[in-house]
């Protein structure tokens, strides 16, 4: 029994430091800093601007660009090894390599058919 | 050079895959509103063929350096899942055909997330067993907010998403201990590390593991995400969510355990004891108190979910695969009564308009065929003989006096005191569907049942039936799980 709480120590150990390290960090917060409550700093963002209402600095419809852009990345990824090893993968690897370019289109596909590609 | 892949043994996967991509793109040149439900479906039904031919064979296939295997245990839960998605496809028929809500991407999501628990009944390192739960999560995630104009969907969807980061990413520091232990990902490799004398850091990487595993099951304390989800999801995704998704990440957790941590006794046992007894003791006692039949279910998955760890719990000291086989028969067992529970739900929700239990005042009178139906699936998940649930309850008793040590059997104790507490709130609703008066100014619509919802509840029904009376069938399907192929 003495081994099996000696393992569980060092779960109650890791359990112990993050308790310890998050009080640490909240509590020198809360000590250092000057208290003075202001309306302002209740809102949600504390950046100046309302968070409803207010016009944001980016168009939200730019997620749908980050959202494709991330396809053609992950296509990059996994490409850039596959072009290394082309010789010797063969036909096979380019098969393999064809299903897979061919699936990821239809992601962009989707995107086209379904319009998010026209900036309305 | 063509490496030898054995095609066949993940066929499954490739038909289910090809059935994903088809109703992508039936959805995207057809304009037949019920062409990708139909295909989807059909590609569900289309993947069993393959797991058939699998088994008729037999064999057992390992791929990927032992990261994929085809056994009979895999066999068993993807034949499992593959119904339970099909059932839940019924379910979703109407529900999403009706509503204001986009067809072809429900069908897609769904399916990509039973893609993932169909690859995790396979997986047996702790590369791909990640990368499969996180194929069954990621897509939930969205399909829980599908209501999209109703904020408690959105807040079910939101809360489902942070937590399930969260526990990835807990799940993910535990495994990265593990392998910087072990130097291997492959559970059989893990295995043979756990046998040796390990340091007290694996206990803190074991730890972290099944902490991430506990949030993806909903086990008490990390549940506070289920009932809220559960709630405000569409009910076929909560029915999904309940079933089949929780179901995802038992199979996960019983194969890291049984092939990976299995000789390290102590660093397991006693976190999962803990979370049994939590999860069956505060699920039930949280489930009296609801008034909503939705989240009192959620109360009661939780519940479930604890005496599904129970056997888990006591496997160190059982011999044998007693303690895996009552595991595998309840998450099959739970699987049927859950799903005919929430397909009851959908159906009387149709005729009252209302979750709450209230509303079913008197529904016995006004509706007697759904009635019957959802007393059978209560008084199963109750455990009542002779339907199905009673042999679940009866194979986790069981497995808890093999084991026969002390905290065995103080945990089957807690287990049998939470099946009287269980028993009380699931009779609660069936006193209300056939002894109370119809409330005044209830209005009992009765517009025509769908033939999928119908078909579900009826099917289910008949499986608590069959398995309640001849319990023999499910019971070999555990056997057959755990031989050697």
């Amino acid at each position: 029994m003495t081994e099996f709480y000696r393992q569980y120590l060092s779960v109650a150990v890791l359990i112990g430091a993050a308790a310890l390290m998050f009080g640490a960090m909240l509590g020198a917060g809360r000590l250092l800093r000057p208290n003075r409550p202001q309306p302002e700093k209740f809102i949600t963002y504390e950046a100046g601007s309302d968070p409803v209402g207010g016009w944001g600095q980016s168009n939200v419809r730019y997620y749908v660009y980050a959202l494709l852009f991330v396809m053609f990345d992950v296509e990059a990824v996994f490409i850039f090894p596959w072009a290394v090893n082309l010789k010797s993968l063969g036909v096979y690897g380019l098969i393999e390599m064809a299903v897979f370019i061919i699936v990821l289109t239809l992601g962009l596909v989707y995107a086209w058919r379904k319009g998010v590609l026209r900036w309305a | 050079m063509n490496p030898h892949v054995d095609f066949h043994a993940f066929a499954p996967e490739i038909v289910l895959t090809v059935t994903i991509v088809a109703v992508l793109i039936a959805d995207l040149f057809t304009d037949d509103s019920k062409l990708p439900a139909r295909i989807a479906a059909l590609g569900v039904l289309g993947s069993l063929v393959p797991v058939l031919t699998l088994a008729v064979d037999g064999q057992t296939r390992s791929l990927f350096g032992g990261a994929f295997v085809v056994d009979p245990f895999s066999l068993v839960l993807t034949g499992f899942f593959l119904v339970a998605g099909y059932v839940t496809l019924l379910l979703s028929f109407d529900y999403i055909g009706e509503g204001d809500y986009y067809q072809g991407e429900f069908y897609v999501l769904l399916l990509t997330s039973l893609l993932g628990m169909i690859v995790i009944s396979s997986a047996r390192d702790l590369i791909s067993i990640f990368v499969a739960l996180e194929t069954i999560t990621i897509p939930t995630f969205v399909l829980a907010g599908w209501r999209k104009h109703d904020t408690k969907s959105n807040e079910a969807s939101l809360k489902y998403f942070l937590i399930g980061v969260l526990s990835s990413a807990v799940m993910l520091y535990g495994m990265s201990l593990v392998f910087g232990l072990a130097n291997s990902t492959v559970l059989v490799d893990i295995h043979k590390y756990a046998s040796g004398h390990t340091p007290a850091l694996f206990a803190v990487a074991v730890f972290l593991t099944l902490v991430g595993f506990a949030f993806k099951v909903s086990a008490v304390p990390f549940h506070f995400w289920a009932p809220d989800t559960y709630e405000g999801a569409p009910t076929p995704v909560t029915a999904f969510l309940s079933v089949a998704s929780k179901a995802g990440g038992f199979v996960a957790l019983l194969t890291i355990v049984r092939l990976g941590f299995f000789p390290s006794g102590n660093s397991w046992q006693p976190i999962l004891w803990v979370l049994a007894a939590a999860s069956m003791t505060l699920g039930n006692l949280a489930a009296l108190r609801q008034t909503n039949i939705v989240r009192m279910l959620a109360y009661s998955s939780i519940a479930q979910g604890g005496f599904i760890l129970v056997p888990l719990a006591v496997a160190g000291d059982v011999r044998g695969n007693a303690a895996w086989q009552a595991v595998v028969i309840y998450i099959l067992i739970y699987g049927a009564m859950n799903l005919g529970a929430f397909a009851a739900v959908i159906a009387a929700a149709r005729r009252t308009r209302s979750a709450e239990i209230s509303r079913l005042a008197g529904f016995g009178r006004t509706n007697p065929a759904i009635a019957v139906m959802f007393s059978v699936f209560l008084f199963s998940l109750a455990g009542i003989p002779p339907l199905a649930g009673w042999f679940a309850k009866f194979v986790m008793f069981r497995a808890v006096f093999d084991a026969n040590t002390t905290v065995a059997v103080v945990l089957g104790v807690i287990a049998a005191v939470n099946s009287v507490i269980a028993f009380f709130y699931y009779s609660g609703v069936v006193r209300r569907l056939w002894f109370d008066e119809p409330a005044a100014g209830v209005e009992l619509s009765s517009p025509r049942l769908p033939v999928g919802l119908s078909a579900a509840m009826g099917l289910m029904t008949a499986v608590i039936l069959v398995v309640g009376v001849y319990p023999q069938f499910f019971a070999r399907l555990g056997e057959i799980a755990f031989q050697r192929g």
